[in-house]
């Protein structure tokens, strides 16, 4: 082949800028520790990372919320703990004035005030706080749940908490259902409710079910809006998944007082109230209360097997309670886990192999002093320097 | 006595060869590093001898041509590969900032914010009655429109910096089509007298290589008088023998999807006649690689940007729009809702209801009830939710796999520049081994031409001793 000068310049710049560009990259790699800076040095490790990365995040997000939601059962199964003892002294002290052994007028008006107070005690447990929230109110976590005479003014509502992907875990335990036994079968178990709804379209339909069963109502009430909710005034949503999109705007809030009041407590509780088949704590105390102060030892000794009932529905509760806790330690454990591998993953993606690049930028140098010598020797000699 | 004088004239006119040959030797080696030049040579031919009876005495060489060394099929083969190169340069180059964009292996971006976003609403539903996890929730929801601003403006800006690249570019592919008209006249003019315009035909095919590697050409040459006719695209014909036409660079208003204000190529077939729009013709060179990345990567990607802004306000307010917020109101927006796709990324906002009163957030399933977390926890959720695409991906996914889909578009258009570079390279050493100048050879060439211009001499020398001779022959 024949030989121009300009071949010979041109090979030697070329090959010089090639091997400088492969140090700069291996340099790059070496500075930063990763094999993947832009999204084209490895696409599809690239958009991976993206996944892990997002993963990661929320993850943290996850366990900071299990965190919270453990402190919440935890606070939850102390009051559960004080309540059962307030409850195992009050038996204590009914199985003491269940006779006329142990027990007369006078002493029994003396138990009287004791159980009065433990029946106080009880009140506060029942608005115990966690931060600024009642922990036994349900939804309503900003007023005392329970009025000192023993009444309930919060609801039913299961506050769930997101802790993975697909994965919600109720953390608090209504009020109503331990101290009222709301919601509770004649064994003491909770009745299993409607699971809460994950998706849009879930809670529109929970609504749906609940207006329906609620509509003799409304009707009684000759309430003129008898639409569903979802299409109810301030939702000018036309169908719930519809291409009705377009007309999402905002029309003002709506002020539910002006709604009739049975609209009000329906949308306020979904889950309709039942009759209570549990034991009323509040009550069963002042029963025994009244029975002490009026000497009735017969009511006494009736008191005492609804005293099991009150205790076993509030263990029942609390080891509904502790089983939720393990729940979240396992999935503590799950969390845990997935962030060591999410991390792995992300490392073994994208980060550079060191001993790797080391030996490559020992190579590429080596490959460069060779081109650069030669190149030297290359460019130097032509006839003319054998003219002289 | 003729002969000694014939003797004379050889060695004259040999001398005067030699001095041709230095000279284009001399020229050759000037121009060692012009590029796109090809070695010349003195084509030196046998004078006509003179018969005298049985002897045909030769009278020495004379210099017929001076031509050029160059294989008119290699020049046509670099155009068309620098054409490729040039397109895949441009693609490359611009892809590259494409993909910074969406580059998040070094900056947190749109993905962080939107993870962020849904992480919000797993510590409002944590906390619905506290006015912090509200801020907290409007703050990563203004972050989030910003991202998505973000992207959506600096891809706008890539698009502009294409149009800008492109107006230069036309002006420049003007300046190079007006040389080319003029050279045709030259080398018209110069080889009508019989002789080749080497200098010209080289900076001719400089300049169309060039011109190829801005913009797809079609040319051809006329055998009869050497003019050159070159087609930008398929109608728009740049330069016909000494005419020249300009490509002209305009904005045309937003039309359906395009964008607003974009730069066109428009074509004159005369001066009066009316301007066609030949940008759709246009689809090689850097040019070609330019409008591909304008019009449609970066438009596909504005889409899918907008696609998944648009699905996450509307999702996002679907949910919203059902809950209660803190005091109890209902039928409230998040975000203003957008009527439609197109540039919704752009003017995602989150809704003055909600920027100016955090209380507005609607974590809850019911009024009045403060703990109520049930449409936090919808909102959370929807992170994972398939809302995308019919419901065959997530807001995650599908952002991912645009990130990925960026990538590979780059990674690939760098691995073709490279192998082209690689292609233009071998060929461009195809080209100088047959056309480029050896110093070696010239430095060869200059001795011998020296030897012959020296032995020419030496030969006059003698003729002349020999006529001394003659003349100093004596009548005995």
């Amino acid at each position: 082949m024949r030989i121009a000068d300009k071949m010979q310049y041109d090979q030697v710049k070329n090959n010089i800028s090639k091997n400088r560009t492969q140090m700069a990259d291996l340099q790059n790699q070496a500075a930063t520790q990763k094999r993947v800076t832009k999204p084209s040095d490895d696409p599809l490790a690239a958009s991976r990372v993206l996944g892990n990365r997002i993963d990661l995040q929320s993850n943290q997000q996850f366990t900071k919320s299990l965190n919270y939601a453990k402190s919440f059962l935890e606070i939850t199964d102390q009051s559960l703990g004080d309540l059962s003892e307030v409850l195992v002294r009050a038996k204590e002290l009914a199985l003491g004035q269940a006779n006329d052994g142990s027990g007369n007028e006078e002493s029994r008006r003396v138990v009287a005030t004791e159980i009065q107070q433990l029946r106080n005690a009880m009140v506060s447990i029942g608005n115990r706080k966690l931060g600024d929230r009642f922990i036994f109110g349900g939804f309503s976590t900003q007023k005392a749940p329970f009025t000192p005479k023993g009444e309930f003014t919060g609801d039913q509502g299961e506050m769930n908490i997101h802790i993975d992907k697909e994965t919600f875990l109720p953390m608090n335990v209504s009020g109503g259902r331990i101290f009222l036994g709301e919601g509770v079968d004649a064994n003491g178990m909770a009745k299993q409710g409607p699971p809460q709804a994950k998706t849009l379209a879930e809670f529109e339909k929970q609504k749906l079910e609940a207006f329906n069963k609620a509509r003799p109502n409304i009707n009684q009430n000759s309430t003129p809006n008898s639409t569903p909710p979802n299409q109810a005034p301030g939702s000018p949503l036309n169908s719930p998944q519809g291409p009705a999109v377009g007309s999402l705007t905002e029309q003002g809030s709506v002020d539910h007082s002006r709604e009739p009041a049975s609209v009000q407590a329906l949308l306020s509780e979904p889950e309709p109230k039942e009759e209570a088949a549990g034991t009323n704590l509040f009550s069963t105390l002042k029963d025994l209360e009244v029975s002490l102060r009026t000497n009735d030892k017969q009511g006494v000794q009736e008191s005492l097997n609804v005293l099991d009932a009150a205790l076993s529905q509030v263990v029942l509760s609390r080891s509904q309670v502790g089983s939720r806790s393990m729940t979240l330690d396992t999935w503590m454990q799950t969390l845990e886990k997935n962030k060591v591998d999410d991390q792995t993953q992300i490392s073994s993606l994208e980060d550079a192999d060191v001993f790797n690049t080391v030996s490559e930028i020992n190579k590429t140098q080596a490959t460069l002093q060779a081109t650069l010598q030669t190149s030297g020797k290359l460019i130097q000699p032509s006839l003319m320097d054998f003219l002289r | 006595m003729s002969r000694i004088w014939s003797m004379m004239d050889v060695g004259r006119r040999s001398m005067m060869n030699s001095q041709t040959a230095l000279q284009t030797t001399a020229h050759n080696i000037a121009n060692k590093s012009t590029e796109g030049y090809s070695r010349q040579r003195v084509e030196l031919q046998t004078n006509q001898p003179i018969g005298e009876g049985k002897l045909r005495i030769g009278m020495g060489a004379r210099a017929g041509v001076v031509t050029r060394t160059n294989n008119s099929y290699l020049e046509k083969q670099l155009e068309h590969e620098g054409n490729q190169s040039g397109f895949l340069d441009a693609r490359s180059e611009m892809l590259g900032r494409v993909e910074q964009v969406y580059n998040e292996q070094v900056n947190k971006g749109l993905n962080h914010s939107i993870g962020a976003f849904f992480n919000s609403f797993r510590e409002l539903s944590n906390n619905p009655e506290s006015l912090a996890t509200r801020t907290q929730v409007k703050e990563t929801a203004i972050g989030m429109t910003n991202d998505f601003k973000k992207i959506h403006e600096q891809l706008t800006g890539i698009q502009n910096d294409a149009d800008f690249q492109m107006r230069t570019k036309v002006e420049q592919i003007n300046q190079i089509t007006k040389e080319i008209a003029n050279l045709n006249e030259k080398i018209q003019s110069v080889e009508i007298g019989g002789a080749t315009a080497n200098d010209e035909r080289d900076r001719r095919d400089v300049l169309i290589k060039d011109l190829s590697q801005k913009i797809n050409i079609r040319y051809a040459e006329s055998k009869k008088d050497g003019q050159l006719t070159i087609t930008a695209g398929n109608t728009a014909v740049l330069v016909s023998g000494f005419s020249q036409r300009d490509l002209i660079v305009s904005e045309t208003p937003a039309k359906g999807s395009k964008r607003e204000g974009g730069l066109d190529i428009l074509y004159k077939a005369t001066e009066s006649g009316t301007p066609i729009n030949i940008t759709k013709q246009i689809t090689g060179g850097e040019i070609g690689g330019i409008l591909e990345v304008r019009d449609g990567i970066i438009g596909g990607l504005k889409d899918n940007t907008d696609e998944i802004a648009y699905s996450l306000a509307t999702e996002v307010n679907r949910a919203h729009i059902q809950g209660y917020d803190r005091n109890g109101r209902t039928g409230n927006l998040l975000f203003d809702q957008p009527t439609n796709a197109k540039d919704a990324a752009l003017y995602m906002k989150v809704s003055d209801g909600v920027a100016n009163d955090v209380s507005r957030i609607a974590a809850a399933g019911a009024a009045g009830a403060p703990g109520d977390n049930r449409i936090a926890n919808i909102l959370s959720g929807l992170e994972y939710q398939q809302t995308m695409r019919d419901g065959t991906a997530n807001f995650d996914d599908f952002y991912s796999s645009m990130v990925g889909q960026v990538g590979i578009e780059a990674q690939r258009s760098n691995s073709a520049q490279e192998s082209q570079k690689d292609t233009v390279s071998q060929l461009k050493n195809l080209r100088e081994s047959i056309s480029g100048v050896s110093l070696d050879e010239e430095t060869t060439r200059m001795i011998e031409f020296q030897k012959s211009f020296e032995a020419s001499a030496r030969l006059i020398k003698t003729a002349d001793e020999m006529i001394d001779t003659v003349l100093r022959l004596k009548p005995m």
